[in-house]
């Protein structure tokens, strides 16, 4: 699961821009592809999914992976930060595996679980996203920070530097492109996972999808995965814009 | 000054350093030479408390190091290693900063600071300033790396094999770079290495380290001749010592007064080696040089009679 995301590929901004237009744009204009699903869907009245604004799915699945993705970060860039300083060494082995069965348990486990506790709507869904999110972070932050040369690390310590000053001004930043390419993984696969929400109640990208299936519509179902596909798309361009060459 | 007192470190049950006493007086370049593994290196990251000793006292002008908070004894302390250490992420002016910046020096003050240090080891600001690590040469990155060391004008530096990484031509530069800064700077240096030609060539005091135990310390040329034992004697290069001794002698000490005949073509320096002044002879085939001062004006001779012979001369 160490997939480090495709380097940069001197784009700058118009790969990101290109799939953002396209994503508004389907989103906006999903009338206008009706040609296009009436070919999988010829006998359908209700071609394009109409019980919410894509527009609004979309703001909500934004929401959902943000909030998700900004509790994976903090807690996984913080716990590998403290099992590798002095005092939490012990521990990092553990981190490691705890944040590797977080990846192993299925979403939908983590929500059929998590429901009975947090009831329907968001909440489950972000609990699930976290969990799932966090191993690329922790074991990125974890490479990146034990990736640091030693030589570095040891000149940081001879120099006189606070272990809080290491920290912030040699270890993070040489670490940086390393852990980008882990949050950078986490979010493009919480984009997708993200679709199961709906089916607790959780309203977003995925409801077209859930819809589509339940209600024998294929092109819901299309146009729930055209949206999410673009988004994740559109994400990963952004992340590969702002991400430093030197990371792999 | 530098104090190291019945010093002992142990990791687990292997013993690195054994009860050893050192002082290094003000001023003094002290070189620890050693095979890899001797505890030459621990000794020195023991100073900083980069490693902490298991045993003995290390003191610092008469206060044990362990008095001090970690970060403020390294702040006073400048260190330069091998691999250079340099932040591949800062430029060169910030990376010399470093330490007085941790000082709390004000902006302008670190920045006349790094343009005095810069001009020192020769690095034009213009040049340099703002390259990164990753964009200089390896004798460029040492350069840099001294600099930093000697940042916040510590009265002490610790060098772990600054040059050994270096091919022999920019360490040979280097060395008497740090030659020249050392007879500006005074400094106290304590300064780890396995090569012997540089250590013989730096040391006012040459420690020689075996299995974690000081075997003999002195000046080279005490070194040189009266080693210890085997070990010191096969260290300083066997049947190379002779050499070794002579290019540790200035041509001065062994040359006669100009004699009433007439002067050698060959000339040489007066401040040249006497291994120098060999390895003219050699290649010359001759056996007399005249001995020139600065503005190549003769001022005496050298045969080769008094270049090997000379020893029970200046006894």
């Amino acid at each position: 699961m160490m997939r480090k995301g495709r380097s940069s590929r001197g784009y700058g901004w118009l790969s990101p821009l290109l799939w953002l237009s396209l994503l508004l744009s389907a989103c906006l204009g999903m009338e206008g592809l009706k040609g296009l699903f009436r070919l999988v869907e010829p006998d359908s009245q209700a071609l394009i999914y109409d019980r919410a604004d894509f527009i609004v799915l979309l703001g909500r699945h934004l929401l959902v992976v943000g909030v998700a993705a900004l509790l994976a970060i903090l807690l996984g860039v913080g716990a590998a930060v403290a099992v590798t300083r002095p005092g939490g060494r012990d521990f990092l082995p553990l981190v490691g595996q705890l944040a590797s069965i977080g990846q192993t348990f299925p979403p939908v486990a983590v929500l059929a679980l998590a429901v009975p506790v947090l009831g329907f709507g968001t909440l489950p869904i972000i609990v699930a996203l976290l969990l799932y999110g966090l191993l690329p972070i922790v074991r990125n932050t974890l490479a990146g920070l034990e990736g640091i040369d030693p030589g570095v690390a040891e000149a940081a310590r001879g120099m006189g530097m606070t272990g809080g000053q290491r920290l912030r001004q040699v270890e993070l930043p040489l670490a940086a492109p390393v852990i980008l390419a882990g949050i950078r993984t986490s979010v493009t696969i919480n984009i997708a996972t993200a679709a199961i929400g709906a089916t607790v109640g959780a309203s977003n990208l995925g409801d077209p999808i859930i819809s589509g299936i339940v209600n024998g519509n294929t092109a819901h179902v299309l146009q729930g995965a055209l949206l999410i596909g673009l988004l994740a798309l559109s994400v990963d361009s952004l992340f590969a814009r702002f991400q430093p060459a030197s990371s792999s | 000054m530098i104090e190291l007192i019945h010093v002992t470190k142990r990791f687990g049950d292997a013993v690195a350093v054994d009860d050893i006493s050192l002082s290094v007086g003000k001023g003094e370049l002290c070189v620890l030479v050693g095979t890899s593994g001797c505890g030459k290196s621990t000794t020195l990251r023991m100073i900083n408390r980069l490693i902490e000793h298991s045993d003995g006292e290390i003191h610092l002008d008469g206060q044990p190091v362990r008095e001090f908070r970690e970060e403020v004894l390294r702040r006073r302390i400048g260190y330069a290693i091998q691999s250079t250490g340099l932040f591949p992420h800062w430029t060169v002016e910030r990376n010399i900063g470093l330490v007085p910046r941790l000082l709390k020096w004000p902006a302008n003050r670190v920045r006349e600071r790094v343009e005095e240090l810069m001009a020192l080891l020769e690095l034009s600001m213009t040049e340099f300033a703002d390259k990164y690590p990753s964009q200089l040469s390896g004798g460029q990155a040492q350069r840099v790396g001294v600099a930093r060391a000697l940042a916040a004008d510590p009265e002490i530096l610790l060098m772990d094999e600054p040059f050994g990484a270096l091919d022999p031509i920019t360490r040979e530069s280097l060395q008497d770079e740090l030659a020249r800064l050392q007879a500006r700077l005074h400094k106290t240096i304590v300064f780890v290495t396995h090569d012997m030609d540089e250590a013989l060539r730096l040391a006012d005091r040459l420690v020689v380290m075996n299995q974690g135990r000081i075997v003999q310390q002195g000046h080279p040329i005490e070194l040189l001749r009266a080693p210890a034992d085997a070990f010191v004697e096969s260290l300083l290069g066997g049947e190379d010592r002779g050499l070794k001794e002579a290019a540790l002698l200035p041509v001065s000490e062994r040359m006669s007064p100009l004699g009433p005949g007439p002067l050698a073509e060959e000339r040489i320096a007066r401040d040249a080696t006497l291994r120098e002044a060999l390895s003219v002879m050699l290649w010359r085939h001759v056996e007399h040089l005249a001995v020139v001062d600065d503005d190549e004006v003769p001022i005496g001779e050298l045969s080769l009679r008094r270049l090997v012979g000379a020893r029970d001369h200046d006894a």
